[in-house]
Order: structure tokens, then C-alpha cells, then sequence
């Protein structure tokens, strides 16, 4: 059971990680529903390089690395050719899925090195995760920086206006979220479960970006999201350490799924948003074209 | 920029005629497969070659050219489920789970006919077949009216939920065909019982009759949106939701509509492939490949922008491409996925062309500057 506690919260670390580069970047406006592919791409790249290498800092870096690169390339797709999101984010995604399956195949299996130890009885990601957490909660909420990404992502004519660098500013998010991405890719790859196969995530950076939706755009319902998600995660892939015999195992693979759906149904309902209100930033997903 | 001479600039499109934004998603493909050719290089083969095996495996060769056309009828029904929704402005990614949905309700009706098991039984195909694809529709139906609903009553992001259940719908699948579900094959490796000889759909020259509807429903759209009121409503939408809102156009119909549209035809294609295709008949293990071939159908949509008629010779390049892409990978030792890379190639390319149907970089001759002193 206490392996199982673990397990689950090494899973809500790579949510909460790609979910917050995730939410970072829509705070800005810009919305990357590529956020699996993003991480595929960590994923592999970071698998390769620390098993060619031998060295996980290396892998993690080249995640990161990556990550940013997807995140830079998206920025230039939907801010400086002020193109359509949703088209950016799929490409990245289709992209991610499709050259990761070709680059990553021959490397299928395990990664074969010693296991990254762990930190008072958790995986040092865990920490991490957390720490980022605060980290950006206070920078979007206290500094003029974060008030400068808010701002952006509200109404970019008025932020330009006020004199902030709409474009810069959207890159900026962009490109670290990518790095989150990437990382939280990497954190799977090479900490959760390091075996290398075939569009191993299944869906991962996709709860990630339903995730942020049911943040509200808030770091810390986002962290008790990935929380609730992690567990769920968890429990879908060992149901018989929690209700053994309990319907088939492909059963238990449908219910994240299941429970995200229906979570968003809840929130998207009237009641709920009026008694809770939307923080979704105002120009959410929309091109910001100077004239 | 300058080049020697000559200044490239940008300009803004005013307009976009049909023929400009057909001429730029022919470069985009040809731009794909350019750069496509690298991963040839970096695995050691000429790239010529290839793309001529390519193409003489797809198209011009007896074994490979049916199983071109198998996969053209497949992407052009997939095509078709998303380019009615984004005629409408909504990304249905969810052929996948459509499909997978279309697959599962046709062999549940082969189930309620006790067909499991019973090989080379004699049934009425006449009435089984057609109740097959009515099943596969309805059944694809269901799982698309979730999503349109979800979007128009609601306001739920389209692509997060048909992503939700592409991954439902792959798991079902899962629990269905293996560990002793219900349609599981009695020999148990993880498949699902076989179509009796007697339920094979009737095949013209080796072609499935599904061909039939797959053109058909394509020219049937291309109707629709060309000349119905049905047809205007779905444009006025996407171009503009709230003003199609005043003029009387449920904001919430039109996304149910569209996507109970869209994955019908899913539904049919999931049929096709899983209950029509000589030498298939069974839901595989490995049908992940399938629902993951879907995909092709969004990029043949964004290619053919729309326009259901134009699906067709996309479609069949990319049926083609796919097919003769595992072939090579098979004869020139390639690695395995060169049918995934190519669909990562081409989509982020299809992204970066996007740009042109807004811009347009015009070379003009600068005359030589003279000093003004």
C-alpha cells in the first residue's frame, strides 16, 4: 500500500509538471494542445541520451532542451506567423507521435541503468514538482512579471499599450513551458517507468492539458488535480493492490479517462461557473497581431 | 530581405482564390516529401530509389495496389469525419475511438447472431451485412453526439474530450478482444472471433463495395455544403459563430450535428477495415495501427482544405504513400515507423504552409541604389 502511495505520487509529479508549462503558457494567451507531443519528444530524446551517454543529467537536460525547441517553434508558429493555435499544437502533437514511434524504435526496452534514488522515501521529483508549484504561483501572482503574463493573456492591445512586449512575453512563456514539457517527458522516461515503447504515454499529456482547464488556471488546484489524477493513474494501472478482482484491468485503463470527462462536464455546467466563477484568460488562444 | 538584387517582402493576402490554395497545398506536399527524404538519407537508402518503390508498390504493382485502395477507402471515410466538423470550425481528432466504436457495434451484431465461433456457418448476408453498418454508424454516433454535445451545450474544449475517448474506446477494444472478453477468438491470442466465410462483403475485382460509399458520401458532402441550407448553417458557423448565433443558427445543433455527422462516417470506416478488407476480418491485436492511421485522415483534411471532392486524389496519394511506405521499410531494411515519420513530417509542414494562406512573399527587382547624398 505505501509502495502504491508512492508510485501514485511520482504519477501526479509528471502531471503537475507538464500541466503547469501548460498553464504558464495560457496564462500568456497561447494555448499548446501539444503538450503530448512535447512530451513524447522529452520522453525519447532523454531515454536515448542517457542511455548512449550513461549520464541521467544529460537525458534530463536534452528533455528540457527539446522541450524548449517545440515550445520556441510553437511561439513562432502562432505569434510571429499569428497563426491558428489549435493547428500549431496539433502539429506538434502529430509530429511528436509520429517521429518519436520512427527515432525511438530501435531503443525499445529497458534504459538499464541504476535507479535515480530517492529523497526521504519519495522520488526527488516529487520536490521538485511542489517547488515549482510555489514558484510559479508567486511569480505569476506577486511579480511584475506575472502581472505582465497576466495582462497579456487577458488583453494584449492594452498590455501593449502600457508598453509590455506582448510578442516577447508570449515567447517567453511558450518557450518555458515547452521546458516543462520536455522535463516532465523525461521525469517519465527516465524515472517513472524507463522502458522505452511504442506511444508509451496513452494519453498523459493529454489529462495534463484537461488538467489546466480544471485549475482554473490556479497552481495550487492544479497540484491537488495532479494529485487526485496521479492516484487515479495509479490505481488504473494496479487495481488489484486497491479492489482486487474488481472488473477486467482494461476496464480500470477507461476510468481516468471516465473521471476527466465527467469532471469537466461538472465544471463546464452554469452552476458551477457562476458560484466559482472562469479565470480563463480573456485571449486565450487567440492570435495577437500587431497593427 | 534582400537577395543581390532583388527584395523579398511579405505581403498580406487580401484574398485567397481556390486554385492558390490548392497550388499551396501541392508545395506543401511536395515540401514534406523533400524533406521526408532526409530520414531516407540518414538511413542509408537514396531517396529516389524509395520513393520510386513507393509508388510502383502502391500503385502499379497487383498485390500492392489493392492494398492501396483498402487503405484510400479507410482514409477517405476518415477524411470525411473530419472535414465535416472542421467545416464548422471543430476539430473532431476522435476517428480513432469513432472507429474502434463502428468496429465494435458491427461485430456485437455478428455476436447477437451467434456468430462467434462458427466459422463457416451459413448466414443471411443480406440482412446482416447492412445490419452491421448500420450498427457501426449508429454505434459511431453515439460516441460523436457525446463530443458535439459536450461542445455545444457546454462549451467543453472538443479536442480534450474526442482525445478522452479515442483512449475509452482503445481500452474497450482492449477488454472486449482480450483476457476472455466477450468477442475474444475461442483459439485466445488476443484477437477477436473471425467473420464466418458467409459475412465477407461482397468485393468487385478485389475492391470492397465500401469504395461505393466512400465516394459517394464524399461527392453527398460536397453537395451538402455547396448547395443546402444545412449545408450554409455549418459554413456560417465556422466562419463566425456568434454572428451565425443572430442569424438564427443554434450554437448548439450544429456542433451535435456535425459530429454525429463526422463519425458516422468513422463508424463506416472502422466496418470497412475490421469486417471488409480481404484477409483482415477480425479485430487484430495490433489494431492500434488502425485507429493510429486515422490520424492521416486530419492531415488529407487539412491538405484538401475542406473540400470533400479534393479528399479523394489526397487520400488516395496517401493511401498509397502508407502503404508503400511499410513495403520499403520491409525490402530496404529501413527502421520500423516510416509511415509515422512521414505523418510527423507532413503535418508539421502542412502547420508551417498554413502561414501562406495569409501572406504571400513577392520577389521584386530593386533598381540599384544611387547614393543620395
Amino acid at each position: 500500500m505505501f509502495e502504491f502511495f508512492v508510485r501514485s505520487l511520482d504519477a501526479s509529479t509528471i502531471f503537475t509538471i507538464a500541466a503547469l508549462g501548460e498553464l504558464i503558457g495560457q496564462r500568456s494567451g497561447v494555448i499548446n494542445v501539444g503538450v503530448e507531443g512535447a512530451m513524447l519528444f522529452g520522453a525519447t530524446l532523454g531515454f536515448i541520451t542517457a542511455q548512449t551517454t550513461g549520464s541521467y543529467l544529460l537525458g534530463f537536460l536534452v528533455g528540457i532542451a527539446i522541450g524548449a525547441l517545440l515550445g520556441l517553434l510553437h511561439g513562432f508558429f502562432s505569434i510571429t506567423l499569428g497563426g491558428d493555435q489549435v493547428v500549431s499544437g496539433m502539429g506538434i502533437w502529430i509530429m511528436g507521435f509520429g517521429l518519436t514511434t520512427y527515432i525511438g524504435n530501435p531503443f525499445t526496452g529497458p534504459l538499464g541503468m541504476d535507479r535515480i534514488p530517492a529523497l526521504w522515501g519519495l522520488s526527488p521529483f516529487f520536490y521538485v514538482g511542489v517547488a515549482l508549484v510555489i514558484i510559479i504561483w508567486f511569480v505569476l501572482s506577486k511579480t511584475s512579471l506575472g502581472l505582465q503574463i497576466r495582462s497579456v493573456g487577458e488583453n494584449p492591445s492594452v498590455a501593449e499599450v502600457s508598453g509590455i512586449n506582448v510578442s516577447k512575453t508570449r515567447y517567453l512563456c511558450s518557450i518555458a513551458g515547452g521546458m516543462l514539457m520536455g522535463l516532465a517527458g523525461a521525469v517519465y522516461s527516465l524515472n517513472y517507468n524507463p522502458v522505452w515503447n511504442y506511444n508509451f504515454l496513452m494519453g498523459w499529456g493529454f489529462i495534463a492539458l484537461a488538467l489546466v482547464f480544471f485549475s482554473m488556471w490556479n497552481p495550487y488546484i492544479l497540484l491537488a488535480g495532479s494529485l487526485l489524477f496521479g492516484t487515479l493513474w495509479q490505481l488504473s494501472l494496479n487495481p488489484q493492490l486497491v479492489l482486487p478482482g474488481l472488473f477486467s484491468r482494461y476496464v480500470w485503463r477507461m476510468v481516468p479517462f471516465t473521471i476527466t470527462l465527467i469532471v469537466l462536464f461538472i465544471m463546464s455546467m452554469k452552476w458551477f461557473r457562476t458560484r466559482w466563477g472562469a479565470a480563463k484568460p480573456e485571449a486565450l488562444g487567440l492570435p495577437y497581431i500587431k497593427e | 530581405m534582400r537577395i543581390a538584387d532583388y527584395e523579398l517582402t511579405l505581403k498580406k493576402r487580401e484574398t485567397l482564390f481556390g486554385w492558390q490554395a490548392a497550388i499551396i497545398s501541392i508545395l506543401a506536399v511536395i515540401f514534406a516529401l523533400l524533406l521526408f527524404s532526409l530520414i531516407f538519407i540518414q538511413a542509408g537508402a537514396n531517396p529516389l530509389d524509395a520513393y520510386k518503390e513507393i509508388f510502383d508498390y502502391a500503385f502499379f504493382n497487383p498485390f500492392g495496389l489493392p492494398l492501396t485502395i483498402n487503405r484510400f477507402i479507410f482514409l477517405l471515410l476518415c477524411t470525411s469525419a473530419f472535414i465535416i466538423p472542421i467545416r464548422a470550425g471543430l476539430w473532431n481528432i476522435g476517428m480513432t475511438g469513432q472507429l474502434y466504436a463502428g468496429a465494435l457495434s458491427a461485430f456485437a451484431v455478428m455476436f447477437a447472431f451467434g456468430v462467434k465461433g462458427a466459422k463457416f456457418a451459413e448466414y443471411p448476408a443480406l440482412i446482416i451485412i447492412p445490419l452491421m453498418m448500420i450498427a457501426a454508424a449508429l454505434g459511431a454516433m453515439v460516441i460523436g453526439a457525446i463530443a458535439g454535445y459536450l461542445r455545444g451545450k457546454f462549451n467543453l474544449n472538443e479536442i480534450v474530450v474526442t482525445m478522452m475517448l479515442n483512449f475509452i474506446m482503445f481500452w474497450l477494444v482492449s477488454f472486449m478482444i482480450k483476457d476472455g472478453g466477450p468477442f475474444m477468438n475461442p483459439g485466445g491470442r488476443g484477437e477477436s472471433f473471425e467473420l464466418p466465410t458467409s459475412l465477407y462483403a461482397p468485393l468487385f475485382k478485389g475492391v470492397p463495395f465500401t469504395l461505393i460509399f466512400a465516394l459517394g458520401f464524399a461527392f453527398l458532402l460536397y453537395w451538402v455544403f455547396a448547395k443546402t441550407k444545412i449545408g450554409y448553417q455549418i459554413r456560417a458557423y465556422g466562419q463566425n459563430p456568434a454572428a451565425a448565433a443572430y442569424a438564427g443558427i443554434s450554437a448548439v445543433r450544429i456542433p451535435l450535428l456535425v459530429f454525429i455527422m463526422g463519425s458516422a462516417l468513422a463508424g463506416l470506416a472502422g466496418y470497412h477495415y475490421f469486417a471488409a478488407v480481404p484477409g483482415v476480418y477480425k479485430i487484430a491485436r495490433s489494431y492500434a495501427v488502425l485507429g493510429d492511421l486515422a490520424f492521416y485522415g486530419i492531415i488529407c483534411g487539412l491538405i484538401s482544405l475542406g473540400n470533400p471532392i479534393a479528399a479523394i486524389p489526397v487520400a488516395l496519394l496517401f493511401g498509397g504513400l502508407t502503404n508503400g511506405g511499410r513495403y520499403v521499410q520491409g525490402k530496404m531494411q529501413l527502421g520500423f515507423g516510416i509511415d509515422y515519420a512521414l505523418l510527423g513530417v507532413l503535418m508539421i509542414t502542412l502547420v508551417a504552409f498554413q502561414f501562406f494562406y495569409r501572406y504571400r512573399i513577392s520577389l521584386v527587382k530593386k533598381r540599384k541604389e544611387s547614393l543620395d547624398v
